[in-house]
């Protein structure tokens, strides 16, 4: 009995493996090194154009925060771009564009990164500009204040002069009891007002140091001369001691979190709703995400945007046209509720979030969406998802993972992320295969377990003083 | 895999002797000039920087024709498995019927909303099952409409009956075309919410007023009008294989995929109509404010602009070198002095939309509201510096190198190539253009520069758009020139005295 049931087994899985394999593609070949400082040095040798990549993942982001400092390493990462010992204020820019390469940095919750891609022949002096500000960054109160007001300006254009610009703020505050993302990235004004040179070079000592960063390259270059002249640049960097570790701790909720804003920018509402999930890279998370793309089109592995910072346009999916997700058949088309929705997950180190945005059409009520959303949401957590939606969700898998091929940026990008947060480049290799594997009752499991109304945060995001209807009345 | 083929010849030592011989005449000793132009970066020189430009060539694609006289040309790349289409059709908003802006989108649109075998939701499921994207954009700026698809090559025969199903046997449904202007009413409600898209409006009416490159969307008005029978006269007009030219690049070799194109759109046939002739006209003389008035803004979005050079201009590679040193990117003047120095704004730039039907030049920013009129003053230093003063001879150099060298990172992604390579033939430019390219940035002059600035970089004819709170900057605009207010609904505004 036992022996016929795991043939059985064994035949299934077959049939599901012919099903869902991976796309024939070689896996992604990388050397992992450890200079004597502490750095980790991660090169993936790809001769196909004549460019490579340089990305360099700091083991630090707005998690890392204290209270009355929010937006501070977004703050500092823009401090990075204005000189060091060898490197004049802007200079990194002016080389690197001039020279024909492209380049930037960037923040979010868990990490910090700075990369730049050149024409092959340029590797000294990226690896000469990297290794330069990580050892001897410029600190000066002129440098700071330039760069403050450049982050105000960013913020006053992400969040302060746009619709729904508050409510991506608004939902963290809500959502996390915990400090470390229970505020945005970009920061409030007066904490960035508040930030001094004095927090600006203790930060730089405990976070920016070869032993709290990984370096990778990818593309046309020689694994074996590279990481030679990695180790002239960056091998006299000094270790420093450990950054004190993050406590990401969370409370379970325990009943629906609520509020409702006025925007004084906003024509039409917005309703966002979220359910608390465990954090990125695990079993549960996986099946999460698979399940965003049924519901909402979302999620999927590489998906990078943080929780608090980018929104996604809803009804997208992958292609331009051709969103089969059910709350996007149903609520876009079906009941002509809503101008966008999406649904899905963003891949953090921490807790992490299932979200839901819609955009109210005008003539419909935000409540009226909100009966729908959970509709749906109901159905995925009582019944299984279909064969053909299980299918189309592999299917998916399977393309993302050809397109991040593509690209030494992307490649570097994402090895340097695995990399910092799970301590596993190799996964850019492993994780397709995983989610090919995430059954329909393993969706159904994780909606019943997280998606349960306790679990949830709603946001109504009202024209202030009615908005599109007021002025359409006029 | 196919190796592109690359080659470090040219010698950059060798390159700017050439380049500083022809300019040497426009130079000048380097003294106040060249400290304004390096307003925003300290450099040390002190970091190891390769005096080669990397020169790579531009891969040539396969062509053919099909026996319904579509254009293919092939792009053999087996990098990895998957494969991508670009159709380029001659169908753009520019061929809408007069008084009706929003056929192209619609008859867009509707292909994927049902044909004579799948409904709406079939084609969506039916391309998720494929992994495979689909996507029909009409662009006027180019007047083309580019249908782009893609998937893993082991998908490509149902991509490929899926896409012959959409283009040749559409239904247009009349239920999902009222669907479709449901739902196109509502976004256009939330767009104009947006700074981009309100000044983006009424930038296209300023500088193309005459017809119907001004209008940028399809109004409430349009979209109460339009009738199936147009998205299907449009249909028979313009989507047709002869005048069209489909670019594949992938995992496929050009008999196999031109036996199997063959076999899926044999049955289309016909030629599109003409595309439409409109005028380039040159810059507009007078000088012109437009506010757009947004309450409870907190930044104000200018876009300095006029009308300048189409894609076929001779001027182009000196409109390119130039704008590299003005607006192109954190190099270039504009971001050095008026993010990096200034620190009035996140971001700021100017560029050349230089097509086969829109000629203008732009630059623009979004500043906080309190600096609308430094970071203006700070556009026009810049503006009255590159037109007036010949670049200093390492910036021109930079500028140069910078857009040359640049050319390799494009060879990284095979859509990119392709595109590059489509360019060329909805341009009707020489097939060699990319390989005479470097040659041609690289013998523009500061004298050139300068010529170029004077002509197309607009100072004393200015038109320039501001989408920002008119109680705060309302008056100190007319310092900049006669201004003309409308509402976010588009509306001509009198404004409060």
């Amino acid at each position: 009995m036992k022996k016929a049931a795991s043939v059985a087994v064994l035949a299934l899985l077959l049939l599901c493996l012919l099903a869902a394999a991976p796309p024939n593609i070689a896996p992604v070949k990388f050397t992992d090194t450890r200079l004597p400082n502490g750095l980790r040095v991660i090169i993936a040798e790809d001769h196909y154009a004549p460019v490579f990549s340089i990305a360099v993942t700091y083991n630090v982001g707005a998690r890392d925060e204290r209270p009355g400092r929010t937006g501070f390493a977004h703050l500092f990462e823009h401090m990075m771009f204005k000189g060091s010992e060898r490197v004049g204020p802007g200079e990194h820019f002016f080389l690197i564009y001039n020279n024909g390469g492209n380049m930037n940095g960037s923040t979010n919750p868990d990490r910090t990164n700075y990369y730049e891609t050149l024409p092959k022949n340029q590797l000294d002096l990226g690896l000469f500009l990297e290794s330069d500000r990580m050892r001897s960054l410029a600190i000066t109160k002129e440098n700071l204040d330039n760069q403050r007001n450049a982050v105000q300006e960013e913020r006053r254009l992400g969040v302060d002069n746009v619709a729904y610009g508050q409510t991506a703020e608004k939902m963290l505050e809500l959502a996390y009891e915990n400090f470390a993302y229970k505020h945005s990235t970009i920061g409030s004004m007066a904490d960035l007002n508040a930030a001094t040179v004095e927090d600006v070079k203790a930060f730089f000592k405990t976070y920016y140091a070869p032993n709290n960063a990984v370096l990778t390259l990818a593309g046309d270059l020689n694994t074996a001369d590279t990481l030679a002249r990695v180790k002239k640049y960056f091998g006299d960097i000094p270790r420093q001691a450990p950054p004190p570790p993050v406590d990401m701790t969370e409370p379970q909720q325990t009943a629906e979190k609520r509020a409702r804003l006025e925007d004084k920018l906003a024509r039409l509402t917005r309703m966002d709703i979220a359910y608390k999930i465990p954090p990125g890279n695990t079993a549960d998370s996986r099946a999460l995400s698979m399940l965003g793309g049924i519901l909402g089109g979302g999620g999927g592995f590489g998906g990078r945007f943080a929780p608090d910072q980018r929104q996604r346009r809803g009804g997208g999916g992958p292609g331009g046209v051709g969103n089969s997700s059910r709350l996007y058949q149903k609520l876009v088309r079906e009941k002509e509720a809503v101008v966008s929705i999406f649904a899905g997950v963003g891949e953090t180190r921490g807790p992490g979030l299932f979200r839901i945005t819609a955009v109210v059409r005008p003539g419909k009520t935000p409540e009226e969406v909100e009966a729908l959303i959970y509709e749906e949401v109901e159905k995925v957590r009582n019944e299984a998802v279909t064969d053909e939606e299980l299918q189309r969700a592999r299917s998916g898998v399977r393309r993302r993972q050809v397109q991040t091929r593509e690209g030494s940026l992307g490649l570097a990008m994402q090895l340097g992320i695995d990399a910092v947060y799970f301590d596993d480049p190799g996964r850019i290799n492993t994780e397709t295969e995983k989610r090919l594997a995430v059954t329909a009752a393993d969706m159904r499991r994780v909606a019943q377990k997280y998606l349960a109304p306790a679990n949830r945060i709603v946001i109504y995001t009202l024209p202030a003083g009615g908005g599109a209807a007021k002025k359409a009345a006029e | 895999m196919r190796r592109l083929m690359t080659s470090c010849v040219a010698a950059l030592a060798a390159l700017l002797l050439l380049a500083g011989a022809h300019s040497a005449a426009a130079q000048e000793p380097e003294g106040a000039a060249r400290q304004d132009s390096m307003k925003g970066v300290a450099p040390k020189n002190l970091a190891p920087v390769s005096t080669e430009v990397l020169r790579v060539k531009m891969p040539r694609p396969v062509e053919r024709k099909l026996k319904n006289g579509l254009r293919v040309l092939v792009l053999e790349n087996h990098r990895i498995p998957s494969v991508s289409f670009d159709l380029v059709l001659p169908a753009s908003p520019l061929n809408d019927p007069k008084g009706l802006p929003g056929v192209a989108n619609a008859t867009a649109t509707m292909l994927t909303e049902g044909t004579a075998t799948r409904n709406s939701r079939q084609i969506a499921e039916a391309l998720s099952s494929l992994g495979a994207s689909l996507s029909i954009s009409p662009v006027a700026g180019t007047g083309v409409t580019n249908v782009r698809a893609s998937t893993l090559v082991e998908n490509l025969d149902q991509l490929l009956a899926l896409v012959a199903d959409v283009l040749l046997t559409p239904a247009f449904p009349q239920d999902e075309l009222e669907r479709w202007k449901a739902r196109t009413l509502a976004s256009l409600e939330q767009q104009r919410s947006q700074p981009a898209f309100l000044g983006n409006e009424r930038l296209f009416r300023v500088l193309y007023p005459a017809d119907v490159r001004s209008i940028t969307e399809p109004t409430p008005e349009s979209l109460k009008k339009l009738a199936r029978q147009d998205l299907v006269e449009f249909y028979k007009a313009h989507y047709r294989p002869g005048g069209a030219v489909l670019g594949v690049t992938g995992d496929v070799t050009p008999e196999a995929i031109v036996a199997k194109l063959e076999k899926h759109l044999s049955a289309w046939q016909g030629t599109s109509g003409p595309q439409p002739k409109l005028p380039l006209d040159p810059p507009i003389a007078e000088k012109k404010i437009y506010l757009i008035n947004r309450p409870d803004s907190v930044q104000s979005y200018l876009v300095l602009a006029n009308r300048a050079i189409d894609r076929l201009s001779p001027d182009y590679p000196a409109c390119m070198v130039m704008n590299r040193v003005l607006g192109q990117g954190p190099a270039a003047r504009l971001f050095r002095n008026i993010r990096e120095d200034k620190g009035f704004t996140y971001g700021v730039g100017s560029s050349f939309l230089a097509l086969k039907y829109l000629n203008h030049f732009t630059a623009s920013s979004s500043v906080r509201t309190e600096v609308t009129g430094p970071a203006l003053d700070e556009f026009l230093n810049e503006f009255r510096s590159i037109r007036d003063k010949p670049v200093p001879k390492d910036e021109l150099e930079n500028a140069k190198r910078a857009l040359v060298a640049n050319f390799a990172l494009s060879l990284e992604n095979q859509n990119t190539v392709l595109g590059q390579i489509l360019a060329l033939r909805e341009h009707g430019l020489p097939d060699d253009y990319w390989d005479t390219y470097p040659e041609k940035i690289m013998a523009v002059t500061a004298a050139d520069v300068e010529r170029v600035a004077r002509k197309y970089v607009p100072f004393d004819n200015l038109q320039v758009v501001v989408v920002g709170d008119g109680a705060k900057i309302r008056d100190l605009l007319r310092k900049y020139g006669p201004v003309e207010e409308y509402d976010t609904e588009g509306r001509r505004a009198n404004p409060v005295r």
